[in-house]
């Protein structure tokens, strides 16, 4: 204790001294801190916002789903006993102009008198629902999505036409406090009373609509017993039951993975400022060897000498994580007025202490690691070198106590990234990829300078000049090829990411997508829509399976939340999934095992599953599924497995079964067309004119929405890595400014033997331009790697080389180390030269 | 003859370098009396400061013994080493080597600070006094002439009362009036404190000043001149 209380107090002197080398140390610390305090803060924000306003965005203590039925009345008389109920109903429409012109997939929404349970709903103009939803003068009332204001070219007063009914557009929905509870939506909203819609005709026996019934519980009375209750009083009734707790699934589950990523991001952009962090440290204690050695003749062991320097980088480091911590905290307060664009869910702000306190214990451990080895080698500066007035450079390898503290703080790193992520796979993965890539720079930085030493004396002298200088002793090569690197490397990694995911969404697979979805055909209509279509010659591939709902609900006979899923396979078990019949293996599907069910059976129930999800649920032929159809649990085996591609949109189930006996089930008709894009129009009000019950649904809408969502989410993955970028940056600023003296002394020699500017100008930037060029080739390399991995192995999608998207980034990178550095050595050319040589 | 401090016995020393082993020392053996002064003297390149540095425990011996008050420095690990100097070595350099972010006070009171003096600052006091500079106490180097700044360094190597102290051209940066104030403040402390001191000088008027003036030619001894 005596010995720490000693070295505190001697790092407090010496942190009397200059500390200028230390704004690139505080600045790495800083930014990498505030990067990731700020995800954290942002996550913690949203993460409130969703349990404060849980009951509001389900809209209701506890909400009960039934696909194509609604609750029967004995259903209805249990819950109204057990508490308040709110009914509402929820599918997809076709909304026309009243000039049969213009029409819209919208996502219709009847609610009942007691709606919302929880929140509150605002419209524009201010006005109670009742008033904008219920009947006036022999007329409904619709609230509507702005959106569809536009799309549809009409105003408040206008009608619409849904279904078979006629609705005035009464207000605009500013404000729907349970919009994601409804999952993903492809249309704008239109919310009429539930009263109103038998007037629209759409509700017959296999429309696809699902009625939710949400419930205010009496005060006290506990959900799970609730939950429990009801299992055993309907054990067949197929409900998908949600508490608030659960209120957005979807939605947390994307927040959830995006915090991690963003801060594994963040975490980059601290390592990468970590080699600006041993840099500074190591120019700093380049000036303390003196005061080192001094120590050590004093008779100061190693312990003490590398505990001072050590605290004294410490206190430092605090100094730039408070800064970060600060700047992190206040970062959602920043995000806030752009959060409602892209969340449905409003963040609350205040200060959360959990995130900012990982924060800064990864700013610590991130300090310690990188810290510790210079101060160690700086610590093995020998005594005796006093005696020479000449500082002899440390050796190489620092002690076993910095190696030992530098090798904990790296476990210590590696722990907490993994202690705290949501997904330890992809948290094991990125260190593991971190520490390569490090090792992979460092020793590409090696590689260079031996090159260039290797490279023997080029004719040019500029060249031979700025050759000599890429590996001379105390060059910064190294730390500016790695940091620099790195963060290319994220930036490549993540453009590619983007621009694969694009590529994909915008073109490739628009080009084996159907333009429309076409649901809710009757069994009675189907003949006539076939007739319908064959009679448009630029419609083709025509293609239309039965489709009914359903819920699984055991896996080989275990309650399907007892069953294993895994995490990849649990949208199939959330809610309900459409599923389908055939007598023959579908077209566009490939078998993957197990035999198909002859055209003729008859026997006990078959299924026919998708591989993916067999996989994440350990099931294989052989094995039982039960799902829940219009309130009748329906078991069946497993006869084979199907690959699916999903990606292209085409008419996919996860489970087809043998025809018996679904096909005696209450059903609609799913059918998918291709037309030229001039001709979608005209299909879609051909269809939806003859047939008012059947919804279009157009692939590229769909596709907008998807490239929107992407979109949003790689302009918040581009903003945290080019924070990493920006670390980089500040690692070649400091190197550049911790050489500038060096640069200066060399400017001057050389024109003192006679070079001109612009020779001592060219070799600087041939200098630099080659580290510039050999980072970015390197990043270009890693980064294409990174992202081919995360593509192909991550998210299954095909991986093309985007070379204009590297190209670009690479010369960026290029050219910004070339400007950078030019700009830190100007000064050197017009510097004097008699100050230098007068100390000589 | 009084007691022996120091022993050397075949004392070699040879340092690695990019074009090969180089001897630095062969083979000097000597006995210096304790509370005696020895001046070192001979050509550049000669072996002065590594011999030095050998007695003060900041090169290790490839052959022979070094022994300094009864202890074999050989035997000794580098924090034992560093441990003997605090408490029984002082260095005075030619370029003072004071702590540039500690006060005259401060930099005179390290070693007694490093040996877990509690009075460690009294004692510092009364040293920085005793040279004539107990009103500069707060000064930092960059505020203090060379000749203070080696009065400092002087005081500092005096403060945990060494048995021997070594000095490695004390006056080499200084001119010349200051030069001999500090060299007169050498004596005077040393005879005050009894400790055996052995001086590096190149001038050969400072040396005759000594009991004993050890000649290193080519990394060993030409006689010795009383």
């Amino acid at each position: 204790m005596t010995g720490l209380a000693l070295a505190a107090r001697l790092a407090r002197r010496e942190l009397r001294g200059n500390l200028r080398g230390f704004a690139v140390f505080l600045a790495c610390l800083t930014l990498g801190v505030a990067v990731i305090a700020a995800v954290g803060s942002l996550s913690a924000a949203v993460n409130a916002g969703l349990k404060t306003d849980a009951r509001a965005l389900l809209g209701g203590d506890v909400e009960l789903q039934l696909a194509q039925r609604a609750a029967s009345p004995e259903e209805r008389r249990y819950l109204a006993a057990t508490g308040a109920v709110s009914e509402v109903t929820r599918l997809r429409a076709m909304a026309v102009r009243p000039d049969d012109e213009a029409r819209s997939l919208i996502e219709l929404k009847a609610v009942d008198g007691a709606y919302p349970l929880y929140g509150t709903i605002d419209l524009t103009p201010q006005q109670p629902l009742s008033r904008a939803l219920g009947n006036a003068n022999g007329a409904w009332g619709a609230a509507i999505a702005q959106s569809l204001l536009d799309r549809l070219k009409l105003r408040l007063g206008d009608t619409i036409r849904i279904g078979q009914g006629r609705f005035v557009l009464r207000a605009v929905i500013a404000h729907e406090p349970d919009s994601v509870s409804g999952g993903f939506e492809l249309g704008p909203r239109v919310m009429i009373a539930q009263a109103a819609l038998g007037s629209t005709g759409l509700i017959v026996p296999g429309t696809l609509v699902e009625h939710a019934y949400r419930l205010r519980l009496p005060g006290g009375r506990d959900v799970p017993g609730f939950v429990t209750a009801l299992g055993q009083r309907f054990p067949e009734a197929g409900w998908r039951i949600r508490s608030f707790a659960d209120a957005a699934p979807s939605l947390q589950q994307l927040l959830d993975r995006l915090t991690v990523f963003l801060t594994l991001v963040g975490l980059t952009a601290l390592l990468v400022g970590g080699v600006g962090i041993g840099n500074a440290v190591e120019s700093y204690l380049r000036e303390k060897v003196a005061t080192i050695a001094t120590l050590k003749c004093l008779g100061a062991p190693l312990r003490l000498v590398f505990a001072t320097y050590l605290f004294q980088i410490l206190v430092l480091s605090l100094a730039g994580i408070g800064l970060g911590l600060v700047l992190g905290a206040l970062a959602p307060y920043g995000a806030v007025p752009f959060l409602p664009a892209v969340l449905p869910v409003e963040a609350r702000l205040a200060v959360y202490p959990a995130p900012l306190l990982l924060a800064a214990a990864y700013g610590l451990l991130a300090t310690l690691v990188f810290a510790s080895w210079p101060i160690g080698i700086a610590c093995q500066t020998r005594p005796a070198s006093l005696f020479r007035n000449l500082v002899e450079p440390p050796r190489a390898r620092p002690g076993r106590l910095a190696a030992t503290t530098a090798a904990l703080a790296a476990a210590g790193l590696a722990a907490l990234v993994l202690a705290t992520a949501a997904d330890r796979v992809v948290a094991l993965w990125f260190i593991l990829g971190a520490a390569v890539a490090l090792a992979l720079f460092r020793g590409a930085a090696w590689a260079i300078m031996r090159a260039a030493a290797l490279a023997g004396r080029p004719r040019v002298t500029v060249l031979r000049l700025a050759l000599a200088s890429l590996y001379r002793p105390g060059a910064a090569t190294g730390s500016i090829v790695a940091s620099l690197g790195l963060g290319l490397a994220v930036l490549v990694a993540v453009a590619l990411v983007h621009g694969n995911l694009m590529r994909e969404i915008g073109e490739s697979v628009p080009q084996r997508a159907p333009s429309f979805f076409f649901i809710d055909i009757q069994p009675s209509q189907i003949a006539a829509f076939d007739r319908l279509l064959a009679g448009m010659p630029a419609v083709s591939d025509v293609h239309q399976v039965p489709s009914l709902r359903g819920r699984i609900t055991a896996l080989n006979g275990v309650p399907v939340e007892r069953a294993f899923v895994g995490p990849d396979a649990r949208w199939a078990t959330r809610s309900d999934r459409g599923l389908t019949y055939a007598t023959s293996l579908p077209p566009g599907s490939r078998l993957a095992e197990g035999q198909w069910w002859p055209a003729d059976y008859k026997g006990p129930p078959l299924v026919s599953f998708a591989a993916d999800l067999a996989r994440g649920m350990k099931l294989k032929i052989g094995d039982t599924i039960t799902v829940n159809v219009l309130g009748r649990d329906l078991t069946a085996t497993i006869a084979n497995l199907r690959e699916i591609d999903w990606s292209s949109l085409n008419i996919n189930f996860a489970m087809v079964f043998s025809p018996e006996p679904l096909d005696e089930a209450p059903q609609s008709f799913i059918a998918t067309a291709r037309t030229p894009p001039a001709e979608e129009t005209a299909l879609e009000r051909a269809v939806t004119d003859a047939f008012p019950n059947v919804t279009a649904i157009p692939v590229k809408d769909a596709l907008a929405t998807l490239s929107s969502i992407v979109a949003a989410i790689a302009a918040a993955v581009r903003l945290t890595a080019a924070a990493t970028l920006a670390a980089g940056a500040l690692v070649l600023a400091g190197a550049i400014a911790a050489g500038r003296r060096r640069r200066i002394y060399d400017a001057v020699v050389l024109k003192v033997l006679g070079a001109s500017r612009p020779q001592i100008a060219g070799s600087f930037l041939i200098e630099y331009a080659l580290m510039g060029l050999a980072a970015s080739l390197l990043a270009a390399v890693i980064g294409s790697i990174a992202a081919y991995f995360l593509l192909t192995r991550v998210m299954h999608t095909p991986w093309d080389f985007l070379a204009g998207t590297v190209a670009v980034t690479t010369l960026a990178a290029t050219a910004f180390t070339l400007l950078a550095g030019f700009a830190g050595t100007w000064r050197a050319l017009g510097a004097k030269a008699a100050p230098f040589l007068r100390n000589e | 003859m009084g007691r022996v401090l120091i022993r050397l016995d075949n004392l070699r020393l040879t340092l690695a370098s990019a074009a090969g082993p180089v001897n630095v020392l062969r083979g000097i053996s000597l006995e210096i009396e304790e509370g005696s002064t020895v001046g070192l003297v001979g050509p550049s390149g000669s072996g002065k400061s590594t011999l030095m540095m050998a007695l003060g425990g900041l090169e290790r011996a490839s052959a022979g013994t070094i022994e300094i008050a009864g202890c074999d420095l050989n035997a000794l690990d580098e924090d034992a080493l560093a441990r003997f100097r605090r408490d029984n070595i002082g260095i005075v350099f030619q370029s003072f080597h004071l702590v540039p972010t500690m006060t005259a006070l401060e930099n005179v009171a390290l070693p007694l600070e490093l040996a877990g003096r509690k009075n460690a600052f009294d004692i510092a006091r009364a040293g920085l006094e005793a040279v004539g500079l107990g009103a500069r106490l707060a000064h930092y180097p960059a505020q203090l002439s060379g000749g203070e700044q080696q009065r400092v360094a002087i005081a500092r190597a005096f403060a945990a009362r060494p048995k021997l102290l070594l000095a490695d051209e004390p006056t080499g940066n200084l001119d010349g009036a200051t030069g001999k104030q500090v060299i007169d403040l050498l004596f005077r402390l040393h005879r005050e404190s009894g400790a055996t001191f052995l001086l590096i000088t190149h001038d050969t008027e400072l040396a005759r000043r000594c009991d004993k003036i050890l000649t290193l030619v080519d990394g060993a001894l030409d006689g010795a001149t009383a």
